[in-house]
């Protein structure tokens, strides 16, 4: 499998008033193609640092992150903008689905924003294939949870990228939802073929993953 | 990588600005709202002014009554001279006088100083006569001691058609009524007025000063002509005549214009000022919404939007807005028209119609996306703040006001931009720009007082009073409305006093000068031989009636030190009317009590042959005069040479006998003259008009009363639009402050909800609402008064040259009635969080 991220000696570091607080330290990581990984640890030790600076949300402090053979860190916002809206899909524990936007037009606002022909159409094929072909016209508060982050992944998937981050993707969820949610993204990734990084407190759902990170103040152990 | 082009990219992003302000225009209801008023208001003044030009300039022929027009003022001129423009084009002759007109066979009969026009069967060469009833226009021509009146005297002296009027001592019958007249440019439209057959003029006896006499040749080129070249030829043939006038239709109703051209330049500023008010709302309340919205904005930007690609978006819905609002509030701007022609119609003889013009709907567009863009900059650019990673922790930090130096600089240069297009092209571009001078200090110092009291309060906390603290508490907190209420209302409570103060002012002025100086009546059209006669007349009916008589002779300014002031005074000088036509002047052997002399002697009694004149103050500093200058006039076609030799100040407002020029008596005796005379009587009611015009028929009467009470009549109609307009501004202030209460809401019921659980009770929480309400509302007043006080000083003292009084009453009535709505406003908008719904807020929801 060859390699689709490389993070080299990353820092991440935080300025709170005159006081400097290191958040990743001299982080190396490889990501190959089709590689599911899980990334856990406990509260504040960095894991969402970690993929907030994968998906070029944050820059770090120092060292470089390589994506498609690329290095992103010195790329300007509206270049890392273009790699994100094509290639990485981002799940968040709390859903975060545009409010007045309904199920499909969630969905649909990835695939405009990368030129498919047909965005409502795919999007709608997209939900059917998640269970929720009776909830397309639905806006996000007439949905339940568990609805509510099938409809996040349909849009962090749709366009299908080569890489998937989720931050706490059942976090929010009762237990039932969760497996369907856990069993709806790796098959996803199987099918597909994307790379997939999770974040979970959940070992059941870190378990699926093929590798296991574990990340204990801002250092991978 | 490849990237969307250009096209798809805007279409994608205006794809979803259509989308989402189709979802959200409920949550920015306020902005349309004062969007669309004050751009309505711009909208409606600048219809009104572009329909009043257009027709104007459509209508040049038909106002001055033909493609040219030759005045001979109060002679009737050189027929043979005329006779050859007869030649090759059509020529009417009309003939204007003012006499007194008379009903008859009434028990108490009345009169009315009239201005009458006589027409020949030519009349009208351009555009048509309005009347009713059918036929009696041709019928006026053709009988002899007919007569058709205007609307305005047909209802003061309520006669009716076919009753019988008299003029001088002459019966007429009244066969019909006119609505309109197409030539209204030369001739008083406004007022009591009457047309009647050429052949009046044989039968009545006119005097060329006392009845106004004015001899016009309307002239119609042949329609094969070049209109150019038969200028030409009528320039040619009047060429050495000295007393002719030519005027042409291109300066046909340049007064009008002018007028029209002030009053719109004023409520221009009045109806900007509303959209700079309203400015604020809109940037404030875009702020929230974008607060509102900043999960969604996050969002995009975790899915691939670019930061600029955003912000187009919210720029587009504006702009989207922006057009529909524009188009709206232009197309609604033509409901007002009617109400306008109708003002319009009766006052000037003028009518409106509602013309569409793109260029018109361009500029308001651009008015409007100026004060948009240059509001929603620091708002829209707060996007920048927004971050996606923001979604991963969950915290959403609350969206201030963005300020770069790019966006300072692109502010002001917008602002600047906006000043320009209201200022040049304005009737005076000057008192424009010193408009938004005054106008963006007030705003400085408004906001300065917003952080003057937030200063002060927060030092003050030595308070136990729970509900004053908790107002202060909102007052001060970290953003709190009180800037955006103290500006807005600042501005607006100003604006509304400044314009009060100079109407109560200007309207005092008026009422003030009617018992203590001015007479009653004047006299016009009394003869050498009838001068007793006249007194006799007077004293009869009032012993003690206070008479004063003035010889008055009519006089032409042919040359000033030898070159024809024509040349190069030009006719926006504010005393260009004593060069423009024939002026009325006297002689008199003292000094007058109310012309004291500013500079110059008194008659020199040694040079009793030679015309010596003593000129109004005010026309020699216009005319840039000097003692000693030569003025050669025209009396009764003799060109007499007259030395100026003292300036007077003159007070015409104080309506008692004044003249431009006064000549001195040793020599002006022997000139031919007529006499002018006032009266002012013990009782009025004790004056008959009717009789009086039995002793001398011919005389002429202008009751003071009545004539001012037109004019205030006039006065109040143009001082409700301007007050209406004006509390325009009040209305979109207080819309601001409620949308600004709003925007504060979910904090607020969140606050009220604690205050609940607090133990806090309604009344308490109103009664913090009232003290902050009472502290922001009297700051604000006192500095709203106090610019209306310079501002009101400022405009009646150097603009109308009146004298300024506080007028303590309408301050107290306005600022108290502003206060009250205000806090009823306030109290309405706070009334829904004042139940806080516990069970969402404490669950978050």
């Amino acid at each position: 499998m060859s390699t689709l991220l490389k993070l080299k000696k990353i820092n991440l570091k935080y300025q709170t008033g005159k006081k400097s607080i290191s958040v990743l330290k001299n982080i190396d990581l490889v990501i190959k193609k089709k590689e599911t990984v899980s990334v856990v640890g406990e509260s504040g030790s960095g894991k969402t640092s970690l993929i907030m600076l994968i998906g070029g949300l944050e820059r770090p402090t120092s060292g470089k992150i390589i994506f498609n053979e690329k290095e992103i860190t010195s790329l300007h916002e509206d270049e890392i903008s273009e790699i994100r809206k094509k290639n990485i899909g981002i799940i968040f524990q709390s859903f975060y689905l545009i409010p007045n936007y309904t199920a499909v037009e969630n969905v649909a606002l990835t695939l405009e924003l990368n030129e498919f022909k047909n965005p409502e159409k795919e999007a709608k094929i997209l939900l059917d294939r998640f269970g929720l072909k009776h909830r397309f016209n639905n806006l996000p508060s007439q949905l339940s949870g568990g609805e509510q982050q099938r409809v996040a992944i349909a849009r962090a998937i749709a366009m299908r990228p080569d890489l998937i981050l989720a931050d706490e993707p059942t976090g929010n969820l009762d237990t039932e939802n969760s497996l369907l949610i856990s069993s709806i993204l790796f098959n996803y990734v199987k099918e597909e073929g994307s790379s997939l990084i999770m974040v979970t407190h959940d070992p059941k759902l870190a378990d699926k993953a093929k590798r296991k990170i574990k990340i204990k103040d801002g250092k991978i152990k | 990588m490849e990237k969307l082009n250009k096209n798809s990219k805007f279409n994608l992003v205006f794809k979803y600005a259509l989308k989402d302000l189709s979802r959200n225009y409920r949550k920015i209801s306020s902005i349309i709202v004062t969007l669309f008023i004050s751009l309505f208001i711009l909208s409606a003044i600048f219809t009104i002014e572009d329909s009043l030009t257009k027709e104007l300039n459509d209508n040049a022929k038909v106002l001055l009554g033909g493609d040219l027009e030759i005045d001979y003022n109060r002679n009737q001129g050189d027929l043979n001279l005329v006779n050859k423009v007869k030649e090759f084009s059509t020529v009417s002759q009309m003939i204007e006088f003012s006499t007194m007109l008379s009903t008859v066979d009434r028990t108490k009969n009345k009169s009315l100083f009239t201005r009458i026009k006589t027409v020949d069967e030519k009349y009208p060469l351009y555009g048509n006569v309005i009347y009713e009833p059918k036929g009696a226009f041709e019928r006026m021509q053709k009988e002899p001691n007919t007569i058709l009146i205007n609307e305005s005297l047909s209802k003061t002296l309520k006669i009716k058609i076919n009753e019988k009027v008299k003029v001088q001592d002459q019966s007429f019958t009244v066969i019909g009524i006119i609505k309109s007249v197409p030539d209204v440019s030369g001739f008083v439209a406004f007022g009591d007025w009457a047309l009647a057959g050429k052949q009046t003029l044989e039968i009545l006896k006119l005097n060329g000063i006392g009845s106004f006499l004015n001899y016009e040749y309307k002239v119609k080129f042949y329609l094969n002509d070049d209109p150019n070249k038969i200028e030409r030829k009528i320039e040619n043939i009047f060429k050495d005549d000295e007393k002719v006038k030519l005027r042409y239709p291109e300066n046909s109703a340049s007064g009008l214009k002018r007028i029209i051209n002030s009053f719109s330049q004023f409520l221009s500023l009045v109806s900007i000022s509303a959209m700079l008010i309203a400015g604020i709302g809109i940037a404030n309340t875009l702020l929230s919404f974008i607060n509102q919205n900043n999960m969604s904005i996050a969002v995009r930007k975790a899915v691939g939007f670019y930061s600029g690609n955003i912000k187009t978006l919210y720029y587009l819905q504006l702009l989207i807005l922006l057009f529909i609002i524009t188009i709206i509030s232009y197309a609604s701007s033509f409901l007002i028209v009617p109400v306008a022609d109708k003002y319009l119609s009766d006052g000037l003889g003028l009518n409106v119609y509602p013309k569409f013009s793109l260029v018109n709907y361009i500029k308001i567009f651009l008015v409007g996306l100026l004060v948009l863009i240059i509001f929603s900059i620091p708002t829209i650019s707060s996007i920048d703040q927004v971050k996606a990673s923001n979604l991963f922790r969950n915290v959403f930090q609350n969206l201030q006001f963005y300020y770069s130096k790019k966006s300072i600089s692109l502010s002001i240069f917008l602002l600047s931009t906006l000043v320009l297009i209201f200022t040049f092209g304005s009737e005076k571009a000057s008192y424009s720009l010193g408009y938004f001078g005054a106008f963006f200090i007030c705003l400085i110092v408004f906001f300065l007082l917003s952080k003057i009291v937030i200063y002060l309060l927060k030092k003050f906390n030595f308070s136990s009073n729970i509900p004053l603290k908790v107002s202060i508490k909102n007052i001060t907190q970290a953003k709190s409305i009180t800037p955006i209420t103290i500006m807005s209302l600042g501005l607006g409570v100003t604006l509304l006093l400044t314009l009060a103060l100079v109407g109560t002012n200007f309207k005092r002025e008026i009422a003030r000068s009617i018992p203590d100086i001015a007479p009653d009546y004047f006299f016009v059209g009394i003869q050498k031989g009838e001068k007793e006669k006249f007194e006799k007349g007077i004293y009869k009916m009032d012993p003690n009636a206070n008479i004063e008589i003035v010889p008055m002779v009519s006089s032409g300014i042919v040359k000033i030190n030898g070159i024809n002031p024509n040349t190069y005074i030009k006719p926006d000088n504010d005393s260009y009317w004593v060069i423009g036509s024939e002026r009325r002047s006297s002689w008199v052997e003292a000094i007058p009590k109310d012309n004291p002399i500013l500079k110059g002697n008194w008659w020199d009694l040694s040079k009793p042959n030679e015309l010596q004149i003593s000129l109004d103050a005010k026309v020699a500093k216009d005319f840039n005069i000097k003692l000693g200058d030569i003025f050669t006039l025209n009396i009764y076609g003799r060109e007499i040479d007259g030395k100026v030799i003292n300036f007077r100040e003159v007070d015409y407002r104080d309506l008692s006998i004044n003249f431009a020029m006064l000549f001195n008596p040793q020599f002006a005796e022997n000139i031919p003259h007529e006499y002018l005379a006032t009266a002012k009587f013990n009782d009025a009611n004790k004056f008959d008009e009717t009789l009086m015009l039995e002793v001398l028929p011919s005389l002429s009467m202008i009751k003071i009363a009545d004539y001012l009470s037109k004019v205030t009549a006039v006065l109040n109609k143009v001082f409700i639009a301007v007050t209406l307009i004006s509390a325009v501004t009040i209305v979109i202030g207080l819309i601001v402050i409620s949308s600004a209460i709003m925007v504060q809401g979910k904090v607020k019921e969140y606050q009220n909800l604690v205050f609940k659980i607090l133990g806090f009770s309604k009344k308490d929480i109103v009664y913090s609402s009232l003290i902050e309400f009472i502290i922001i509302f009297m700051s604000v007043i006192l500095i709203a008064t106090f610019f209306a006080v310079i501002g009101s000083k400022f405009i009646i003292e150097n603009i109308f040259d009146l004298v300024w009084k506080f007028d303590f009453k309408v301050l107290i009535y306005l600022g108290f009635s502003v206060g009250l709505i205000t806090l009823i406003l306030i109290m309405i908008t706070n009334l829904k969080y004042l139940n806080p719904k516990v069970y969402p807020l404490i669950r978050n929801q």
